[in-house]
């Protein structure tokens, strides 16, 4: 699934980066690369672009940046508990609950 | 200063790590802004001298990585690679470790002398996390100072590193990240055909190896000019293959991902984080600034302030400030006897100089007000809720910051487009912020209504004109980008940086640099251009007039009227004399030649001479013609050009909003076309830019007056 599909609140790990040059080295250079577990906090006002929140790091990216980054769900945000939580690095740095 | 004791360091660092609150901490009030050679980079650099040396402070441009993404990256790489500091400062976020590591481990492949200013201790201290330093200097392979440049501590222990470092008695090996293998082994490969080449001494055989596997555009037509481009090609090409074969990768991104490795090793090695969870201030302010429904209007409301900070703060010292120039033209008029020197001092040089300062304070609370927003972390956040909007017409979110900065004057705005990477979406922001109506088109506007309609029906009308300017700018932005700017706009993938509370040292010091900036790019411009408009608004004289001048003030001064009739006669005298001589100079006569382009907008020559001599600021088209149109006044009394231009019947509404139209539009002043120059590198965009502005406000004034004598 692509990052672009993802809803507010959602947590999610990169599995690729498939966006054209320039941008994948953008985003991997931000530090969201393969393995990196995030979460989705808001779409802006207008419907463009979103944020998300990884390795303390406040990301802005427009959906169509968001295509080209295909994840992997991690849990729905209600099933969120105790051990799986705790293994998330998001919440090791200082981020939302 | 003894030679040799001179260390040059850089400071190194993410975007908001904090290195320029370092720099300003380390070197005071020390410090001057440039450019780096060759782009429109600012190059901040300070000094400081500590225990016998002077060291000299480069402040680069803060970058997440050494592959350049955009001009600043370029530079700071550039200047890394090439110029060579003695040291360089890698500044990193202490409590955002993690991804601030990634430069770092860059350094470590670029083997240079580096050493790391563990940066807001303090907040580290204060969230609890706890960094083993002695173990993350044995990974890292150089000396970690812990500071706060916030609280200035661990400031000398930094500078005694740096000296240090400098003598080269560091005590520290410098260790070497190491790849998968596979990749490795093409490392090694190429590092070994480019490490005999003379022409590549420059640099470091092994991080020009790690760069071409990278896809480093740059590093890539350095090498290919030289013959071991052959070999190193194949090497490449078998890296390719090997990472496909092997990790069904690239280099590219396997290299990537080796650095994390390390960075997330040494993360486990030499940090813990509390446990426990707890939602910054940044997510609180968040919630309201960025929510879905309150987002905008809170935009909205910023943008709002910043136009009160700017224009109801500033218009009194603006009053002030013309005060006092008009009573030092009065003062110095007595003092200059000679007729000539005395119009240079006091039309050209007092009214030049004065255009410039008085916009000053308006300009230094922009920016005041604008630095605040940059330094607080709003203003990526306004990119981010106007993003959408902005780009509809093909600019980026970033754009939006010069377009309410040509609110106020053009000049600052032009240079403001300098955080936009894509060359086009530059171009195209640059090319549409004269059409944002600064503030020194406002006088023409506020005459113009207050002179032709009820004052509550002239804000409106005001506000009409001000929407129209921002409609032709995001018109013309999308034409464009849709035709010849057309090319991938600039993605928008960009930090939002937690909130800060700036200091107000930083801002004020941020605001002085942009002003004295202004000042000096300004004011040389409109100086020059004001003394032009005086030279070609009074020469060629004419004599004749000159010599009635003078028997007419025999004439009346020795007649047998009393004083207050004389002194009226001279003045009424002076006017007609005046705007006889103003006709008769260049200006004057450009203004003629022009009149048949203009009339059917339904400006006669005299609107001309004002729209020529308006080129050299806006503000200029309201006293030339107050200038013009004392001709035939007789009344001598103080010259209220708002009722004389209402009783003039050339002058009509309708004539009153195709003028305003074209104040608007037209070409905008010698400064700004200057300064565009600069900013642009060439001058066929402008010229282009010069004919197309022209155009589009003789055809929206055309259509305007028309349709308004049709309504009236």
């Amino acid at each position: 699934m692509r990052l672009s599909e993802l809803q507010v609140g959602d947590r999610a790990e990169v599995t690729a980066l498939k966006s054209e040059s320039a941008v994948r080295r953008r985003i991997m250079d931000m530090g969201l690369i393969k393995g990196t577990s995030f979460k989705v906090l808001r779409v802006a006002p207008l419907g463009d672009p979103i944020e998300i929140f990884f390795k303390g790091l406040y990301l802005a990216l427009r959906k169509n940046e968001a295509e080209g980054v295909l994840v992997r769900k991690v849990g729905e945000p209600s099933e969120l508990v105790g051990q799986q939580e705790l293994e998330e690095p998001l919440l090791k740095s200082g981020g939302r609950v | 200063m003894s030679e040799g004791k001179e260390i040059t360091i850089a400071l190194a660092g993410n975007p908001n790590c904090g290195k320029s609150s370092l720099f300003n901490a380390l070197t005071g009030a020390q410090q001057k802004v440039g450019n780096f050679s060759g782009v429109t980079v600012e190059k901040h650099e300070g000094y400081i001298d500590y225990k016998g040396y002077r060291i000299t402070v480069v402040d680069l441009p803060g970058t997440y990585s050494l592959t350049p993404y955009s001009p600043e990256e370029l530079v700071t790489r550039a200047y890394l690679v090439r110029e060579r500091p003695d040291v360089v400062v890698n500044v990193l976020e202490g409590p955002n470790l993690e991804r601030n590591l990634l430069l770092t481990t860059q350094l470590m492949e670029l083997e240079v002398d580096f050493l790391v200013a563990l940066n807001m201790m303090d907040e580290v201290e204060e969230k609890g996390i706890v960094i083993d330093i002695k173990q993350l200097q044995q990974l890292l392979g150089c000396h970690i100072i812990p500071v706060s440049a916030k609280k200035k501590s661990g400031l000398d222990a930094l500078l005694d590193h740096i000296i240090r470092v400098s003598q080269k008695e560091i005590k520290i090996k410098k260790n070497k990240l190491f790849f998968t293998p596979s990749l490795e082994a093409s490392v090694d490969k190429i590092t070994a055909l480019l490490s005999n080449q003379k022409e590549l001494e420059l640099y470091n055989s092994r991080w020009l190896a790690i760069k071409l596997l990278e896809n480093d555009r740059e590093v890539y037509q350095e090498v290919q000019h030289y013959p071991v481009w052959v070999k190193v090609e194949l090497a490449l090409q078998e890296a390719l293959r090997d990472a496909e074969r092997q990790h069904d990768s690239e280099p590219e991104m396997l290299i990537t991902e080796d650095r994390h490795a390390f960075i997330r090793g040494a993360m486990k090695e030499c940090v813990r984080q509390p446990g426990e969870v707890k939602a910054t201030v940044t997510d609180y302010i968040d919630m309201v600034v960025l929510n879905r429904v309150l987002g905008l209007p809170v935009f909205l409301l910023v943008v709002w302030s910043i136009f009160q900070l700017t224009f109801t703060l500033g218009a009194p010292i603006m009053g002030a400030l013309n005060l006092l120039f008009g009573t030092l033209a009065s003062h110095l008029r007595p003092l200059l006897p000679n007729e000539m020197l005395r119009s240079i001092a006091i039309d050209g040089v007092i009214a030049g100089v004065g255009g410039v300062l008085v916009f000053l304070p308006n300009i230094v609370l922009l920016f005041i007000g604008l630095s605040f927003l940059e330094a607080s972390g709003y203003m990526a956040r306004a990119a981010f809720v106007i993003d959408r909007l902005m780009h509809r017409f093909g600019l980026h979110g970033k754009s939006f910051i010069p377009m309410i900065t040509g609110f106020g004057c053009s000049i600052p705005a032009i240079m403001a487009t300098r955080t936009l990477k894509s060359p086009t979406d530059r171009l195209a922001t640059i090319m549409i912020i004269p059409f944002m109506s600064c503030g020194a088109k406002l006088p023409v506007y506020v005459l113009l209504t207050g002179a032709f309609f009820a004052p509550e029906v002239a804000a409106n009308v005001m506000f009409g004109i001000y929407f129209l300017g921002i409609a032709v700018g995001l018109w013309t932005a999308w034409i464009l980008k849709s035709t010849i700017l057309k090319s991938d706009s600039e993605p928008f993938v960009m930090e939002l940086p937690p909130y800060r509370w700036p200091t107000l040292s930083s801002v004020l010091f941020q605001a002085k640099m942009k002003a004295l900036m202004y000042l000096k790019k300004a004011g040389t411009l409109i100086l020059g251009a004001v003394i032009i408009i005086w030279a070609i608004s009074n020469y060629p004289r004419n004599e004749a007039l000159d010599a009635q001048l003078l028997a007419e003030t025999a004439r009346i001064a020795s007649s047998a009227a009393g004083d207050a009739e004389k002194q009226a006669e001279q003045k009424k005298l002076e006017y007609q004399v005046n705007s006889a001589q103003l006709a008769y100079s260049l200006a004057g006569r450009a203004g003629m030649v022009i009149e048949p382009v203009i009339r059917p907008l339904g400006f006669d020559w005299r609107i001309g001479i004002a729209l020529v001599t308006g080129l050299a600021t806006k503000e200029v088209v309201v006293s030339t013609m107050g200038t013009i149109y004392s001709i035939g006044k007789s009344d001598g009394e103080s010259v209220d050009l708002k009722s004389i231009i209402k009783s003039d019947p050339a002058f009509s509404r309708a004539t009153a909003l195709s003028l305003m139209v074209f104040v608007l539009l037209y070409l905008p002043c010698v400064a700004t076309l200057g300064v565009m120059k600069k900013e642009v590198g060439r001058w066929k965009p402008v010229v282009l830019y010069s004919v197309y502005s022209l155009s589009v406000a003789w055809v929206l004034s055309f259509a305007v007056y028309r349709i308004a004598l049709f309504m009236q």
